[in-house]
C-alpha cells in the first residue's frame, strides 16, 4: 500500500478493516480471511498479542501473571494449545501461543503496526472511512472499507477510584497495570485495593515478596481454587453444565462446598449467588489469609499524609498502594452513538454483544466478560460476524430476517445480576454461547431457493 | 466444527498427552540447487494406519513432497512407531494428528492413509486444514464432520477398491468422485505405484492452490 494524502481516501472496495491485533483482532482476521474477505488490520502498538505482550505499552500484566482459565477452556477451538503445556499457562506462553497462531495462519502480512485508528466515519450508506493517525511528520491516511470490526480490548484504560487525601499521600500509588516489576514489592509495606483477580493475585505476590501485605476489599466475592474435584475448576464446572438439570444444582453445590466453607472460615461472605459474577480464581489466596501473610480489611475511607484510614476506623502506614480496581472500556475512534453508548456511561449497548445497533457493517469483537475463557467466545463471535457479512451481501432477504432475530436475542439478553458497574460487560457463558449458536445456525442455513 | 460440537468436546476430558514421534523435511534439507522453498505452497502432514507410523513416509514421500518446495512432515500417533501407546481410540488419534498439525509452521494439508484417513477426517473437523487428502480410507465414520474452513478434499483409492462400500460411503459423505491409482492400497510407500500416486496428489494440490 502506498502513502495517501489527507485529501484522497483510498478505496479498499470489499475489504474489511479490523482495529487491534490483540487476541480478538487476530481471531477476527483469521476467520474473515477463511471466509474469503480481504482484511487490513491496524494496530497502534508495534507488536501483536495485545495485553498478553509485555512490550505493548498498555499491557496490564503484573508479576507472574498466569491464566485464571484453564488451557482446554481458553484455547481457540480450531487451534489447540500444545497438550504438554500446564493446565494454567503463563502469560508468556499465552503470547507464544498467539504468535504461533498468527504465524500459522499467515496473519502478520495483513497487520499494519504503529497505526492507531483515530477516526471511523460512516460514508456512502454502509461503508466506512477510516483515518490512520499520522506517524510523526506524515499526513494522515484515509481508507474506505466495506465493514469495520473493532477489537481494541477493554483492559487498558484504568478505573481509578478517588479518596479524600489521595493526592497528598506521601507513599507511592500505582494502578495494578503499572506494577510490572516484582522487585517493586520487595521489603515494602504494601496495601492492595480491589478484590478482583488482579488484586487477589497481586496480594499473593506481595504476601511472599513484601514486608507486609494488607488487602482492602469493599465487599465479599466468590473465591474458587484453580482445581475442583481433582480437575481444573472451570472444566469441572463446565462438565456439570452438561449434565441433566436436576443433577446440576446438586453437583455444583458439592464442588463448591469445600471452597465455600473455607471462605467462610476466613470471614469472607460472598454477595449473591455463585455465578452471578465472575469468581476470583486463586488457590493460594486463602492459604495466605490463613497464615496471616495477607491481612484483609474493608473499604478505604481516606488517605492522610503517610497513613491510610479504613471505614472501620483502623489505620495503616503503607509504602506502596496498588490500586487493583479494574478497567473501564474506552472507544476512541468511533462515534459512541454507533455503539449504543448513552450519556456518560462508557458501556456500549450492542445487538448480541457484538453488532452495532446503528450500522449493519460495524461490529465489536471481545467486549464481554464471560467468566470463562474469552478466546473461544471471540472465535464464535467473529465466525458469526464473517458469516453475517457474507449473508448480507448475497441474500438481502435473509439478512433482514436475521436482523430481527439478533434484535430479539438482544432483548432476551438479561445480564447476570452483578452489583458493580463493571458487571455491565458480564454474560452468563452458557446462555451467551447458546444465543451465539442460534445466530450461527440461522446464518449458515442454506439460502431458500 | 459446529459450536455445539466444540461445547461437547470442551466438556470431555482430553486424551492423555504422549510424546509424539514427528519427522519432517524442508526443501532446503535436500541440498539441491534446483529446489526452492515455495512460501505460497502449503506444508503437508502425513499419517498412516501402518504401524510404522511417521517412518513409513521417510524413504519416498517426504523427499518427494519437499522436492516440490513444500515443508513435508509425518507423525506417529499413539502406539505407532516411536510414539508410546496410550488410551483412546479414533478420537485420541485424531487429537494426536491435530496436535501435530498446529506445530507445523503454517496451515497444513492433511494426508491420511488407510486408518490414518479416518484420523485425518476427524482432525479436519476441528482444524482448518489447507486441504484434506484421503488415501484408501478405512474406518472413516459414516457421517464424518464437515471440514472446517471448507478445504478442498481429495479421495484417492486403488483401482480394486473403487466399488467397495467403504469407498462409496466416503465419496458420498464428501460429495466427491474418487481418483484411482494403479497398485495395491498396502503398497503406497515405495515402487512405481507409490510414485504415481504421490505425483497425482501433488499435482492435484498444485492445481488447488
Ligand atoms: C491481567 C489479565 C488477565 C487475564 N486473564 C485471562 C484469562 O486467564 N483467561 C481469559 O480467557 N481471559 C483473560 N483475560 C481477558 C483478556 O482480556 C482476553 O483474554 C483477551 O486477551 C482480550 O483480547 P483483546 O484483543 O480483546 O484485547 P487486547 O489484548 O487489549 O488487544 C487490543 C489491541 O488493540 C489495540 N488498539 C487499541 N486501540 C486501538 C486503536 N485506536 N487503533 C489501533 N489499535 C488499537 C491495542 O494496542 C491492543 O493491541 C485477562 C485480562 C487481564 C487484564
Ligand atoms: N490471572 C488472570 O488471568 C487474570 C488476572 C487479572 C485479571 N483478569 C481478568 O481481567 C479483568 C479485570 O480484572 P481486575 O481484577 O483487574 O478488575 P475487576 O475484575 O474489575 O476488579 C476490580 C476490583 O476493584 C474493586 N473496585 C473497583 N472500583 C473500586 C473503588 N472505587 N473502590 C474500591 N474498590 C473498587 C472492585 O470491587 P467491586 O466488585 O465492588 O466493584 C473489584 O473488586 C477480569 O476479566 C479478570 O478476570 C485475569
Amino acid at each position: 500500500m502506498q502513502e495517501y494524502s489527507s485529501q484522497a481516501a483510498y478505496d479498499r472496495g470489499e475489504a474489511v478493516c479490523v482495529i487491534g491485533a490483540g487476541a480478538a483482532g487476530l481471531i477476527a482476521v483469521k476467520n474473515l480471511r477463511e471466509n474469503g474477505f480481504e482484511v487490513d488490520c491496524y494496530e497502534r502498538d508495534t507488536v501483536l498479542g495485545g495485553l498478553w505482550n509485555p512490550q505493548n505499552q498498555h499491557s496490564p500484566l503484573y508479576p507472574n501473571t498466569h491464566l485464571v482459565t484453564s488451557r482446554s477452556q481458553t484455547e481457540i477451538p480450531d487451534f489447540p494449545m500444545p497438550d504438554d503445556w500446564p493446565d494454567y499457562p503463563s502469560s508468556a506462553q499465552m503470547l507464544t501461543y498467539l504468535t504461533a497462531y498468527a504465524k500459522h495462519f499467515g496473519l502478520s502480512e495483513h497487520i499494519w503496526y504503529g497505526s492507531e485508528i483515530s477516526h471511523v466515519e460512516p460514508v456512502e450508506g454502509s461503508r466506512f472511512e477510516v483515518v490512520v493517525k499520522p506517524a510523526a511528520g506524515n499526513a494522515a491516511r484515509r481508507l474506505r472499507y466495506a465493514a469495520v470490526i473493532i477489537a481494541t480490548g477493554h483492559h487498558w484504560s484504568p478505573n481509578l477510584p478517588s479518596y479524600p487525601g489521595l493526592d497528598q499521600f506521601r507513599g507511592t500509588v500505582l494502578h495494578s497495570s503499572q506494577l510490572k516489576d516484582p522487585s517493586r514489592l520487595r521489603g515494602k509495606h504494601v496495601l492492595v485495593i480491589g478484590g478482583g483477580n488482579s488484586g487477589t493475585d497481586i496480594a499473593c505476590e506481595a504476601a511472599v515478596n513484601a514486608a507486609s501485605c494488607t488487602h482492602s476489599v469493599r465487599r465479599g466475592s466468590w473465591h474458587l481454587p484453580k482445581y475442583l474435584g481433582g480437575e481444573p475448576g472451570d472444566f469441572a464446572l463446565a462438565r456439570v453444565g452438561g449434565r441433566p438439570k436436576f443433577l446440576r444444582r446438586f453437583l455444583t453445590d458439592r464442588l463448591l462446598k469445600g471452597p465455600a466453607s473455607l471462605a467462610a472460615r476466613m470471614g469472607i461472605v460472598p454477595e449473591g449467588k455463585p455465578f452471578a459474577e465472575e469468581p476470583v480464581r486463586n488457590g493460594r489466596y486463602m492459604e495466605h489469609v490463613g497464615d496471616g501473610s495477607i491481612r484483609r480489611r474493608g473499604e478505604v475511607a481516606r488517605f492522610d499524609g503517610f497513613d491510610v484510614a479504613f471505614a472501620d476506623g483502623t489505620e495503616i502506614r503503607p509504602d506502596l498502594v496498588v490500586l487493583a480496581t479494574g478497567y473501564r472500556p474506552k472507544f476512541t475512534s468511533v462515534d459512541p452513538k454507533l455503539l449504543g453508548i448513552q450519556d456518560e456511561s462508557p458501556y456500549p449497548n450492542l445487538y448480541a454483544r457484538m453488532f452495532s445497533p446503528k450500522m449493519e457493517t460495524l461490529a465489536v469483537a471481545g467486549l464481554v466478560e464471560p467468566g470463562v475463557g474469552v478466546l473461544p467466545i471471540v472465535h464464535w463471535q467473529t465466525h458469526a460476524i464473517a458469516h453475517w457479512l457474507l449473508v448480507r451481501k448475497s441474500d438481502p432477504e435473509r439478512a433482514a430476517n436475521f436482523r430481527v432475530q439478533v434484535r430479539t436475542e438482544a432483548e432476551q439478553d438479561t445480564a447476570p445480576a452483578g452489583t458493580s458497574p463493571r458487571h455491565r460487560l458480564a454474560v452468563d457463558a452458557a446462555t451467551y454461547l447458546a444465543s451465539l449458536g442460534r445466530i450461527i445456525d440461522t446464518l449458515e442455513q442454506e439460502p431458500a431457493k | 466444527m459446529s459450536l455445539a460440537a466444540w461445547v461437547r468436546r470442551a466438556r470431555t476430558p482430553a486424551p492423555a498427552p504422549v510424546a509424539r514421534e514427528y519427522a519432517y523435511l524442508e526443501p532446503a534439507d535436500l541440498f539441491d540447487m534446483e529446489i526452492k522453498d515455495d512460501p505460497e505452497a502449503s506444508p503437508v502432514l502425513c499419517c498412516t494406519g501402518d504401524p510404522a507410523g511417521a517412518a513409513a513416509f521417510q524413504a519416498l514421500w517426504l523427499k518427494r513432497i519437499a522436492g516440490t518446495g513444500r515443508y513435508a512432515a509425518s507423525v506417529s500417533v499413539r502406539g505407532q512407531g516411536g510414539t508410546p501407546a496410550a488410551d483412546g481410540g479414533l478420537e485420541a488419534r485424531a487429537h494426536d494428528l491435530v496436535q501435530a498439525a498446529v506445530t507445523v509452521p503454517r496451515q497444513t494439508v492433511l494426508i491420511g492413509h488407510k486408518e490414518g484417513a479416518a484420523w485425518a477426517a476427524l482432525a479436519a473437523g476441528r482444524y482448518p486444514a489447507a486441504a484434506l487428502v484421503l488415501v484408501s480410507p478405512q474406518k472413516v465414520p459414516k457421517e464424518p464432520p464437515t471440514p472446517v474452513g471448507g478445504p478442498p478434499v481429495l479421495l484417492v483409492v486403488a483401482e480394486a477398491e473403487t466399488q467397495t462400500k467403504e469407498v462409496q460411503a466416503v465419496a458420498d459423505a464428501y460429495g466427491i468422485a474418487p481418483l484411482t491409482f494403479a497398485g495395491s492400497p498396502d503398497d503406497v510407500f515405495k515402487g512405481a505405484g507409490a510414485e504415481g500416486l504421490l505425483d497425482a496428489i501433488l499435482s492435484w494440490l498444485a492445481r488447488k492452490e
